[in-house]
């Protein structure tokens, strides 16, 4: 009975939802803080001669505790494969890995003995520190970015983003039949936001536009054109402007989607590296004993 | 004439649809103007693109308008013919004209217009939605993860392995081929080989380094087989004696190192608890304890070599008789233990070796008691009456100016000469620093002083017996030889009577001059012990001092030269100093008083307490840790902590108590 009681509990419990940050009244969190004070309080209660390094039995021991979080970290990537509930929940799973790679900071840092150079050993711990820096901006990403990324959608969904300015663009086209030149609109015509590399995503420039251009080119010809031209113009500039605005809203998506995903391409690519770079420093380190 | 234009285009099944319309004339106007006879609907094309006209029966003439160009069978051209007899392809932006081949005499020229645009494939792709995901622009996570990965095993593992491995044969084909002979080249080749040299360009395996290595190893930081030698095996101590193979091992002194080990070993506290784990868990990886690197630790970045902590001392030494039998001194735990009133638990009080007795001419040393310790070094020497300002002997160097200054009395520096190091002094010299007040000259002639030679006394007593044969009577010309005897002559029985008679005294003074000289208040008893073995026999027994009284502490003179009162008090102000003699009585006071030579007037430890403290001892004394006077490796000369401290130009400052103040607390 107790047990099924239990379960029913569970059972009410995970359906409300709850963040991975929140997850079971912040369990991990706590765990992580404990972890890094108690880390903390030996590190500056043991007397070490002659100073804290990873070498002495203190530092053998952050590194040995160090080295396995890292490997279990490591191992969300096979676990997010798998969803279940419960204690090993994912949920449960994405919380300690982000608290208990929080206080890895604390731990690796205390395992250097703030004894830093041009090694392999260092590499290791830069490496490490560029996972858990993305890895803490992800966090940021993850709970500030969706809501932005929808609030720019206002319910159109990608393709139809897409098709509007496929659309716009076959606006254009007809329009500038009549006009002289043709050049600078059919570069707009060519503008294609999906080229722009991850720095121009990020960042959500149109520095290159070519609509822009069009657009800012059309309207000065608009200031001397005459007659028919004048009214070609005229509504060409219009479908610019619609075109233009069109654009902006893709290039706002691509850059709140750049900015929410970037931080993968870092975490995971780095991870890999910080886990040869940790083979190595540990390898080396019982080779030159 | 006319032209057929036939329109293709093709519908969403891909079915060919063809609408065709005439022009009448010679002339074909195409371009994106609605007035053109073949309006092209595309942006690349000009209002008035280009014009098509019969210029002979079989050919047409094809001219762009300025500016803009037409493809025309595949070149780019502003004006050209076609041959309709073979047609031609006209292509202006994304249009393509099939000018098709004409019979002769035919009136009907027909046109194929076909929009050549994107294919449905680019259409489908601009359709993916798949490209808002960063993800379209970025490498594969999987193949950057790859990547870098293996960018960091070759650079970090692989490329040091591989420069371990070269160093390792070169090594290995070095000692395959020993140096024979025992010419200047071969041993010039054997030490080459022992010595550590740096490696030439950057040794990959200093990736490794897990830290800077000491200020004195510095030159090997590009050399890691210099100590690491084998891979996953400790530093041993083999490679540290490589370079400094004459150290001294802790306790051995004898140069027994097997038994110093086996001493050392018994010496040390048995480890309990933690301590005891972790030199279980350190074996097991075979660091054993005891070896060098135990307290020389390196990559520590560019350190220094740190002064010896006390603890590290006093972790076996504060309680070493419990463990060892037959230690020669006591359990030391600090050097100012609760000073300024010393505690004799703190450290033992300072046991000199000295010269007690003789065996013969040979001399007995053993480690005495400071309290009521005698010296017996066979002189006599009153220190009292030669430092008094007032006397005979201030009397005698005032008149001896010239030497002395016109001081009253002699200074310290006048007998003492400190050997370089400043840790002893030049042994006295009876020439230099006795001779010019204690003349042993016995007669002058003109400038010359003839004197007798000093450590030997045969020959005093020859040159003596022969100083007073000169001054007798010369032979009487009646007792020569040469001149004929004549019997019962008795101007010659006179001469020869006095003659023997001035002799006979000649000699007696001889005879009691050479007593003289050997007597207690003489020239040689007066400071020497004399042995009479026969009437003219004598024997001054040898004279002798330690050169150093304390073996395995250390003191130089030098630095206490001068001396300051570190502390500010009603009698002495901040700064008061003291230099020359009174520096030197500030320490060894009984010698303004002493009267006899067999006082030992070392300082006893009270008075280097008066100013060195122990470790973090008083705030006004001279913080002095063991390795102040001690060195661990038992070297006889300055504790490598000094020889440091002033190779990195550092001062220590000396401070002794004022005489006076030690002299009244006597």
């Amino acid at each position: 009975m107790a047990t099924r009681g239990a379960k029913q509990i569970e059972r009410s419990r995970s359906s409300a939802h709850e963040g991975f940050l929140q997850h079971r009244n912040h369990r991990w969190l706590k765990i992580a803080l404990g972890l890094s004070i108690a880390a903390l309080i030996v590190y500056l209660g043991v007397d070490v001669e002659p100073r804290h390094n990873g070498g002495s039995w203190y530092g053998y021991t952050l590194g040995t505790i160090g080295a396995l979080l890292i490997l279990w970290l490591t191992m969300l990537g096979v676990r997010k494969r798998a969803m279940t509930r419960g204690y090993f929940s994912l949920k449960a799973w994405t919380s300690a890995h982000v608290y208990l790679g929080l206080s890895l900071i604390v731990i690796a840092t205390l395992h250097t003995g703030f004894q830093l150079g041009w090694n392999v050993h260092t590499l290791a711990y830069v490496l490490m520190m560029i996972v858990i820096l993305s890895g803490i901006y992800g966090i940021i990403a993850y709970s500030t970015l969706p809501e932005a990324l929808s609030d720019n959608r206002s319910e159109m969904t990608r393709s139809q983003m897409i098709e509007t300015i496929a659309k716009l663009d076959r606006q254009i086209d007809i329009a500038a039949q009549l006009l002289e030149d043709t050049e600078i609109v059919r570069s707009s015509l060519k503008e294609n936001p999906f080229r722009a590399g991850i720095f121009a995503r990020l960042s959500g420039s149109d520095r290159n536009c070519r609509n822009a251009r069009a657009l800012q080119d059309m309207r000065a010809r608009l200031a001397t054109a005459t007659g028919e031209q004048e009214d070609a113009i005229r509504a060409v500039v219009q479908l610019l402007e619609r075109k233009a605005a069109a654009l902006a809203r893709i290039r706002r998506q691509l850059k709140i989607k750049a900015r929410l995903e970037v931080w993968l391409f870092i975490h995971v690519p780095t991870t890999f590296a910080l886990i040869a770079a940790l083979s190595v420093h540990i390898l080396s380190v019982f080779y030159y004993w | 004439m006319t032209f057929l234009v036939e329109r293709i285009s093709y519908s969403a099944q891909g079915r060919r649809i063809v609408k065709a319309i005439t022009v009448e004339g010679d002339t074909l106007t195409i371009g994106r103007h609605p007035s053109s006879d073949i309006r092209l609907a595309d942006l690349n094309a000009a209002l008035r693109h280009a014009v098509v006209q019969r210029v002979a029966p079989m050919q047409l003439q094809v001219s762009a308008e300025e500016g803009v160009g037409v493809e025309l069978d595949g070149r780019k051209v502003t004006s050209g013919i076609i041959d309709l007899a073979t047609g031609g392809d006209l292509r202006i932006g994304k249009n393509l004209l099939r000018f098709a081949p004409t019979a002769a005499g035919s009136e009907e020229i027909r046109v194929e217009v076909e929009e050549v645009g994107e294919s449905a494939a680019d259409e489908k792709d601009r359709a993916d939605v798949a490209r808002f995901a960063a993800g379209a622009v970025m490498p594969g996570k999987r193949v950057a993860s790859y990547v870098l990965a293996v960018v960091v095993l070759a650079v970090f593992l692989a490329w040091p392995l591989w420069f371990v491995g070269q160093r390792q044969q070169a090594q290995a084909q070095t000692e395959q081929q020993p140096v024979r002979g025992d010419g200047r080249k071969a041993k010039a080749e054997r030490q080459e080989r022992v010595e550590v040299r740096p490696v030439a360009g950057f040794a990959a395996d200093r990736l490794w380094i897990s830290g800077h290595l000491s200020q004195a190893h510095a030159s090997l930081e590009n050399n890691c087989g210099a100590c690491h030698v084998r891979p996953f095996e400790p530093v041993r101590d083999e490679s540290c004696m490589g370079c400094h193979g004459d150290i001294t091992n802790h306790g051995d002194t004898e140069r027994r190192p097997e038994e110093a080990a086996a001493r050392l070993a018994r010496s040390q506290p048995n480890l309990t608890g933690f301590a005891r784990f972790q030199l279980t868990v350190a074996e097991a990886f075979g660091h054993n304890a005891g070896r060098c690197v135990d307290c020389h630790r390196e990559h520590e970045g560019p350190t220094r070599l740190a002064d010896t902590v006390q603890s590290d001392c006093t972790g076996c030494h504060a309680d070493l008789n419990s463990r060892l039998t037959g230690v020669r001194f006591g359990n030391v735990v600090d050097f100012g233990r609760n000073a300024p009133r010393p505690d004799p638990e703190g450290h033992p009080e300072f046991r000199p070796l000295a010269l007690i007795n003789w065996d013969g001419d040979r001399p007995l040393l053993s480690r005495v008691d400071l309290r009521g310790a005698r010296e017996n070094s066979n002189l006599a020497f009153p220190h009292e009456m030669h430092l008094d300002p007032e006397g005979g002997v201030a009397r005698m160097t005032q008149r001896l100016g010239q030497r002395y200054g016109g001081r009253p009395g002699l200074g310290c520096a006048d007998c003492h000469t400190a050997t370089p190091d400043g840790t002893s002094f030049q042994p006295i010299n009876m020439e230099e620093d006795c001779s010019s007040c204690h003349s042993l000259g016995f007669e002058q002639q003109g400038n010359v002083v003839r004197t007798l030679r000093h450590g030997a006394p045969d020959q005093v007593v020859a040159d003596l017996r022969e100083f007073y044969r000169g001054r007798a009577p010369a032979r009487p010309q009646e007792l020569s030889s040469a001149a004929r005897r004549r019997p019962g002559d008795i101007g010659q029985v006179r001469a020869a009577l006095q003659y023997a008679r001035a002799r006979a005294g000649a000699n007696t003074s001889a005879v009691q001059a050479i007593q003289a000289v050997f007597q207690p208040q003489g020239a040689c008893g007066e400071c020497h012990v004399v042995d009479q073995r026969g009437p003219l026999d004598f024997h001054v027994r040898p004279v002798a001092f330690p050169t150093r009284y304390l073996l395995h502490g250390w003191f130089s003179h030098a630095p206490h030269r001068r001396t300051e009162w570190p502390r500010e008090t009603p009698a002495f102000p901040r700064g008061a100093a003291f230099e020359g003699d009174q520096a030197c009585l500030s320490c060894h006071v009984q010698a303004g008083s002493s009267r006899a030579a067999t006082d030992l007037m070392l300082p006893n430890m009270a008075s280097c307490q008066s100013c060195h403290g122990g470790e973090g001892g008083r705030r006004e004394a001279v913080e002095s840790s063991c390795s102040m006077c001690h060195d661990y490796h038992l070297n006889q000369g300055v504790p490598a902590m000094l020889v440091r401290r002033q190779a990195r130009g550092q001062r220590w400052h000396t401070t002794v108590t004022p005489v006076a103040r030690l002299t009244a607390a006597r």
